[in-house]
């Protein structure tokens, strides 16, 4: 299948990693990515604060160059799918499209409103399907348990996003179960990981982190997964700040969902860009080597 | 016709702080039928196995909101959930009291936080005694300002919400999702003359601790969606005050980057957000950063149609009022 491929800031920034993983398992299961060098950014739900008619504009020029193309998108951050996702639901409110238009129509830009917005857990989930990619697994990762976390954008608002179940959403836990993982539940799997105040109060958004890790530490996961580049910095990237807002030591390895698909798949540690975590995933690669 | 019934279990939190050592949790089964809400299920299980069971409880009809409680771990009114698909997902029903306010009993939490929090945004219109009221008829609005804040009156201060925030887990300083979206009533009310004032002390009392995550919009029963209350005070209250603290001054902040280049440089931002000052404490991080992403320090390319991205700036990006809200 052919989708228009919207990396995101921070996957082509300080998380390239997650773009080089997606690459690759886009590639194992048959995903065609069309790059768009004129996306913007979706505005990360910082810019909804500051001005939202202008956050929902920026949005309805992105959709409009995929709906230009004839493709739906395909995310890989759970913000960016919540924030293109919500700018097509406000779009449906005729004052705002008659100020969006307005904006856009002297570029001779159109929006429709005939694009999908996608997140690659759930074409992995929904359009390739969990039959397809249990066939392609080479390396199941039995042994290794998983918490899944959702991230905040990918779940709620659930009305408007139509998608997962807010509070007890499962296409993650099935795809683990499907690469043999264990998943583990946890309360804080669909908790926000601190992220959006971290610039506020670092202290507070470290404890929030921190908090979730503990949860899924004290469920028994081995390792934590997110299809959220913005969850992945809060909890990888500062977790030693988590550890000092906790006052315990976590050493909680976090995977990008495509490192997770692509480890049963078959990629190289290397190919998925592992070594460029914070927190080493050393003990996720042993312990799926040991099983191979 | 007999109803169908089914075995029901739960699992109930029963605590009394200065008597018991620790929580427990006691187990009840009972035969009900699958559409019994989770109120009338305690309530028979306090009428006919334990009188012991503590718990708040008045109207049962989703109006008084008194019976909020965890059930399977999501905040919810007890007399709006039915047992059946509970027990359909996780074979057992376990109920706990409300989170972020310390129990005194069982299911019952002392409110006193969560009331304090709420008349610290003084919840009331606050009139300029210098203007006369209107002759013969008191303070009218337009049915379009009355539609500004159509959903808030609907909040029956059950505190479901304030139990489902994780910033009121986390931080003190936050007055939680329900106080915010009070306040954000009074904001909007074109009869009250605190707007402005209001707008400059939430800025320092908690507005940019709220973390977005929409859990209290899902938690509340009756469709407040204080979290997108809570967005739009954001913009008000930089419209009304400027960009005067971190949360503020980050999304402003965040604003100005993406129009330079159309993409995030992740590195401007903190600079922009904390100052050349600021950035000093953060080096150390930057240099754990830098030495497994370096890409983070490089500025980003300029997206193509980057003079789009700069026209719909032009074009959309004035001074906010709350007509301008969508």
């Amino acid at each position: 299948m052919k989708l228009a491929y919207y990396p995101g800031c921070v996957a082509q920034e300080s998380g390239k990693e997650l773009d080089m993983a997606t690459r690759w398992v886009a590639k194992a299961v048959g995903i065609e990515l069309v790059p768009f060098p004129s996306f913007s950014c979706c505005g990360s739900g910082f810019m909804d604060e500051a001005n939202q008619v202008l956050n929902v504009a920026l949005n309805a020029r992105n959709l409009a160059i995929a709906e230009k193309a004839g493709l739906d998108i395909l995310t890989i951050c759970s913000t960016c799918q919540g924030m293109l996702t919500l700018a097509n639901v406000r779009l449906g409110d005729a004052k705002i499209k008659a100020r969006v238009d307005g904006a856009l129509r002297p570029l001779g830009i159109e929006y429709r409103g005939t694009t999908k917005v996608k997140h690659l857990l759930q074409v992995l989930t929904e359009d390739i399907g969990l039959e397809a990619i249990r066939a392609k697994v080479t390396r199941p990762l039995e042994g290794l348990k998983v918490g899944a976390f959702y991230g905040c954008h990918l779940l709620r608002p659930a009305d408007e996003l139509g998608w997962e179940s807010a509070e007890e959403p499962h296409a993650f836990e099935d795809l683990l179960a499907v690469l043999g993982a264990t998943p583990v539940y946890y309360r804080g799997r669909v908790m926000c990981c601190g992220f959006p105040i971290q610039f506020v109060k670092p202290e507070t958004a470290s404890r929030i982190a921190g908090n979730q890790i503990l949860d899924a530490q004290a469920h028994g996961a081995d390792a934590m997964a997110t299809p959220c580049p913005l969850c992945h910095l809060s909890l990888d990237a500062y977790q030693n700040r988590a550890e000092k807002a906790v006052g315990r030591s976590l050493d909680m390895p976090v995977l990008h969902l495509p490192q997770v698909v692509g480890l049963a798949l078959g990629a190289s540690p290397d190919e998925l860009g592992l070594s460029r975590h914070l927190v080493s995933t050393a003990a996720v690669t042993e312990k799926v080597r040991a099983r191979a | 016709m007999a109803v169908a019934t089914v075995k029901a279990t739960f699992d109930v939190y029963r605590f009394e702080p200065g008597k018991d050592a620790t929580p427990r949790y006691d187990r009840y089964v009972l035969d009900l039928p699958p559409h019994t809400p989770v109120l009338t299920a305690l309530l028979k299980i306090r009428a006919e196995v334990d009188p012991s069971l503590s718990l708040r409880y008045s109207c049962r009809s989703a109006i008084c909101g008194s019976c909020a409680m965890q059930i399977n771990s999501k905040s919810r009114l007890a007399c709006q959930a039915p047992i059946g698909p509970e027990l359909a997902r996780d074979g057992r029903i376990v109920i706990e009291p409300m989170r972020n306010q310390p129990v005194l009993r069982d299911l019952v939490v002392d409110q006193d936080g969560f009331w304090q929090n709420y008349r610290k945004v003084e919840p009331h219109l606050i009139l300029d005694p210098r203007l006369p009221m209107p002759e013969g008829r008191e303070n009218p609005m337009t049915p379009e300002e009355v539609d500004r804040f159509k959903e808030t009156p609907r909040c029956i201060a059950c505190a479901a919400c304030y139990s489902a925030c994780p910033a009121v887990e986390a931080d003190p300083a936050f007055p939680g999702p329900m106080a915010l979206a009070k306040l954000y009533r009074f904001v909007v009310d074109p009869r009250d003359r605190g707007q402005q004032d209001r707008l400059v002390r939430i800025q320092t009392e908690g507005l940019w601790l709220c973390l977005r995550c929409h859990l209290c919009t899902e938690a509340c029963p009756k469709d407040v969606r204080p979290s997108e209350r809570i967005r739009d005070l954001k913009e008000l209250a930089i419209a009304a005050q400027g960009a005067t603290e971190y949360g503020s001054r980050h999304a402003v902040a965040f604003k100005e980057n993406i129009r330079a280049r159309g993409v995030l440089n992740e590195m401007k931002l903190a600079r922009q957000t904390m100052g050349t000052l600021g950035m000093v404490g953060q080096i150390p991080q930057g240099i754990r950063m830098w030495r497994k992403k370096p890409e983070f320090l490089r500025a980003p390319h300029a997206i193509e149609g980057e003079g789009e991205v700069e026209k719909i700036y032009e074009a959309l990006d004035d001074h906010k009022t709350p007509e301008d809200l969508p």
